[in-house]
């Protein structure tokens, strides 16, 4: 760990000890950051380890429940986001936070108008269009400032909120995965803004997962894990195997994971080869094998969900071919692939999954309910017989099958899920995060029916950002990146710095996985 | 509400006891039952969360093209009743499939296409009428709306409208609560992701539900033109906000997923027990002479009595809904109450003795906790 406050810079900012507890979850906890004039300072971490929830605390969006934080050596409080404005905090959120409708001028100006008499007060278009261009001119944006938000790129909306930024004379400014959305020429245009911005002794907290960036950019990295402060990296000791080391470095415990098969039938279940799902730039292919626990790595916006949901008929395929036992498989609405035996269990249970407000019977009965129901009349009786073994099969806490599923806690709203797609016949369960919002206790019991569920045959593809779960569970993992496949990582290979490292978007190395990117 | 009905009834029958007569109770049970029809029929369409205003509009295309089809008098075609009838049903059959498919297959919102739907035929009828009125003269038809079985005296004790409209109940009533099609339609209202992600084929039941609510506008158009016997573009004007009224009193949210028929049934008979109550309710005094004086409800009083009752009705309802949630956020956050709420994961699983502990314990996921 360096000392930020070494030269003659001027420290900007400086957060001590910040903590920041959830009901049940600590996610910060007591982490110092520093930032100096002209600096842009990279923050990392695996999903979840507490950077939105830092930048939020310094948004003014989140208090903090410890800690201080100081600018320009003064201690502050930033009780709101318009208290961290006012002391030159500017957040930039991964989603961009304009109104499409509106032109770039009151975007740019949006809740800061200076316009004298409140809300009746008359805005001076003249002059606001005037500061517009010299801030839009500031960030390389060539344009009327008359121009709507909905006509830009991804990239100039990006440069209007630097734009907006600037607006309030700026002088840290966070940005949150810039370039998630860019495509490569306008992300360059970013870094040129970022140097110049830099130049003009603005600090700069970037947050991003694409290591490429960060090396070319940053001048120091801060790391994050599991809300905790791991350590700071000048730019000249910094590699892409040692920021990984950081963001990971911790051993598993594997204790509430069952124990992997040894054999598992090399039959293919389901094959998937060039697969164009809308929006990634690559095809992704990969086998499935009968049995097999199938995990799917890769950060947040990897497109995992997306290739789940091409797989499950939700948004279909553009190209490409899938074969299901060696038949051809091409579902166009989720019905075909129900159809065909391959269920869902989605991301964002809530929802996708479930219709909250109905009971835990209706609820297992939905997709299958119409084929015990002749001539379409609802056969109650065989609905109740079906959910009680549903609940009984995975232990579901619930009163009663009448019980509405709002009522249930997450594992088990999530066994509801589960019992909705065993009480068909599956061949392939996708689970997309299937642990997420689940107690310790949960998650166990969700572990061993996996288990037990691939054990008579059943393929599982598991999406998960965890970690631990991946290892613990798959069989095999295909890594994914930046909405490709990056590699399929065998089970000996499964190591957290080999998926990490896959993750963040490091070269395959030759003989890693046997899958390489097309 | 059905309570409210309940109490309604008993005060207007003690303040007046004409509101039990034969011919009130025969009057405003076909009043009620030409609203439920088509009441009934909205409903559908409210559960899956989406909404029909063209219903008000259908119901006078249906009785126009009857009058125009089969009215011997001026302006009529002369053909026999059946085929202005089936030309009428079909007619608004036709509607209900066209607005469904813009709704489902071009995704334009309920709303705006059943708006437009409420004008454009609102126009079609004044251009068949051509603008002024077609009588049905002393057509077979309007012993639909007068005849019934069991007379009492002049009057039927069950009108056909009466008939029909239990008819159309009892099919709804199966339709939305015992079939397959039913468990769908709630599905979607209650959440249409995991509808469709379940499989079920969310376009299709939608364009149904607005065919149907079309379809028993058609039928309660067919009764009032039996009602009125003079059809001009004014029959049907706002009728759709009755339906809606209707159905929102027995239960329904217009956010979708809630409501039965039988409350339809209560929240049509709510409206129409209003409108004829305001008629009805009396209150004998002696004034300060000792003359025996009756007061009664001011007629220009009517449509605010009707829109308190729905405001009064919706206000009740959203605070006994806000009761509930803040009890459940109660509950929720009591560990001791058992199977409610998600429980974080709050302490990392135990570390294996002999490894390095981890400097920040296992990753917590948490759903509070936003990601990164």
């Amino acid at each position: 760990m360096s000392d930020p406050s070494r030269g003659n810079t001027p420290v900007l900012l400086k957060m001590r000890s910040i903590t920041k507890r959830f009901p049940g979850v600590v996610a910060l906890q007591g982490v110092s950051l520093s930032l100096q004039e002209g600096e842009v300072l990279a923050l990392m971490g695996e999903n979840g380890a507490g950077k939105s929830t830092l930048m939020k605390i310094l948004g003014g969006v989140q208090p903090p429940d410890e800690g201080e934080i100081s600018i320009d050596g003064k201690p502050v409080v930033l009780g709101g986001v318009k208290q961290s404005k006012a002391h030159g905090i500017a957040l930039i959120h991964q989603e961009l936070m304009l109104a499409p409708n509106l032109d770039i001028t009151s975007n740019i100006f949006l809740g800061n108008e200076g316009a004298k008499g409140g809300l009746l007060g008359p805005l001076n278009r003249p002059k606001m269009n005037a500061r517009a261009a010299e801030l839009i001119a500031r960030v390389g944006l060539r344009m009327p400032v008359t121009t709507p938000v909905s006509r830009l790129t991804a990239g100039q909306m990006q440069m209007v909120e630097i734009a907006k930024a600037l607006s309030t004379r700026a002088r840290i400014i966070i940005m949150d995965e810039p370039t998630s959305s860019l495509a490569s020429a306008e992300s360059e245009q970013l870094f040129k803004i970022i140097r110049q911005l830099k130049a003009d002794g603005i600090g700069i907290v970037y947050i991003s997962h694409r290591m490429q960036e960060v090396m070319d950019l940053s001048d120091r990295i801060t790391v994050l894990r599991d809300g905790r402060y791991v350590g700071d990296l000048q730019r000249a000791e910094a590699t892409h195997d040692k920021v990984v080391a950081m963001m990971v470095g911790r051993e598993l415990s594997n204790q509430y994971f069952p124990e992997k098969r040894e054999h598992i039938s090399t039959e293919p279940m389901l094959e998937v080869e060039g697969l164009v799902v809308p929006g990634a730039p690559d095809r992704a292919s990969f086998t499935a094998r009968k049995g097999e626990i199938l995990g799917f790595a890769g950060l947040i916006g990897a497109g995992r969900t997306e290739l789940m949901e091409a797989i499950f008929g939700v948004t279909p395929a553009l190209s490409g071919k899938m074969k299901l036992g060696g038949k051809d498989y091409a579902p166009h609405v989720p019905r075909d692939a129900i159809d065909a035996g391959v269920y869902l269990a989605p991301e964002d249970r809530k929802r996708h999954g479930l219709v909250l407000p109905m009971s835990v019977a209706q609820n297992t009965s939905l997709p299958n309910v119409s084929s015990y129901s002749p001539l379409g009349w609802l056969n109650r009786k065989t609905e109740q017989v079906v959910a009680e073994e549903g609940v009984k099969r995975l232990r579901t806490k619930t009163p009663s099958i009448k019980q509405a599923v709002v009522n249930l806690s997450g594992g088990n709203q999530q066994k509801v899920v589960l019992a909705k797609w065993l009480a068909m016949s599956p061949k392939v369960l996708i689970l997309d995060e299937p642990t997420r919002g689940i107690d310790v206790g949960a998650k166990a019991e969700i572990y061993r029916h996996m288990a037990d569920l691939a054990a008579q045959g059943i393929t599982i593809l598991m999406v998960s950002s965890d970690m631990e779960e991946t290892i613990g569970m798959s069989d095999r993992v295909v890594v994914m990146h930046e909405r490709s496949v990056k590699g399929v990582l065998e089970r000996h290979e499964l190591t957290q710095l080999a998926i990490a490292g896959l993750m963040t978007g490091k070269p395959v190395a030759t003989g890693e996985g046997n899958v390489t990117p097309s | 509400m059905l309570l409210a009905l309940v109490l309604m009834c008993i005060a207007l029958w003690t303040s007046n006891s004409d509101f039990l007569g034969a011919s009130n109770v025969v009057n405003t049970t076909r009043q009620i039952s030409m609203l439920g029809i088509f009441a009934i029929g909205i409903a559908f369409v409210i559960i899956t969360g989406g909404i029909d205003l063209s219903i008000g509009s259908v119901v006078g295309l249906t009785g126009v093209i009857i009058a125009r089809f089969s009215s011997s008098q001026a302006g009529g075609l002369g053909y026999p009743l059946w085929i202005g009838i089936s030309v009428a049903l079909l007619a608004a059959v036709g509607v209900g499939v066209l607005q469904g498919l813009l709704i489902t297959r071009l995704k334009l919102q309920p709303f705006i296409v059943t708006l437009g739907g409420m004008l454009l035929l609102r126009g079609v009828s004044q251009t068949i009428v051509d603008g002024g009125v077609i009588s049905m003269g002393d057509s077979p038809l309007l012993d639909l709306a007068n005849g019934g079985l069991l007379h009492l005296g002049r009057d039927p004790l069950l009108s056909w409208p009466l008939l029909i409209f239990a008819a159309v109940a009892a099919v709804g009533a199966y339709v939305l609560h015992y079939t397959v099609l039913g468990r769908y339609i709630y599905a979607i209202g209650g959440n249409r992701d995991a509808a469709r992600y379940s499989g079920i084929n969310v376009d299709r039941v939608e364009l149904l539900t607005y065919v149907i609510s079309a379809g028993t506008a058609g039928i309660a158009g067919v009764c009032y033109a039996a009602y009125i016997g003079q059809m001009s573009q004014q029959v049907g004007v706002a009728y759709e906000l009755y339906a809606i009224a209707a159905a929102v009193l027995g239960g329904c949210s217009l956010r979708g997923g809630e409501g039965t028929i039988f409350g339809i049934v209560i929240g049509a008979s709510i409206m129409r027990i209003i409108d004829n109550g305001i008629n009805m309710f009396q209150v004998q005094y002696a004034d300060a002479d000792g003359i025996q004086r009756i007061w009664r409800l001011n007629q220009n009083w009517t449509n605010i009595i009707v829109g308190a009752v729905i405001l009064v009705a919706v206000i009740l309802d959203q605070v006994v809904h806000m009761v509930q949630a803040a009890r459940r956020l109660k509950e929720a956050g009591n560990p001791r109450s058992g199977a409610a709420a998600p429980k974080p994961l709050s302490h990392p699983p135990p570390v294996p003795s002999g490894s390095i502990p981890p400097p920040g314990g296992t990753k917590a996921i948490d759903p509070a906790r936003p990601a990164p």
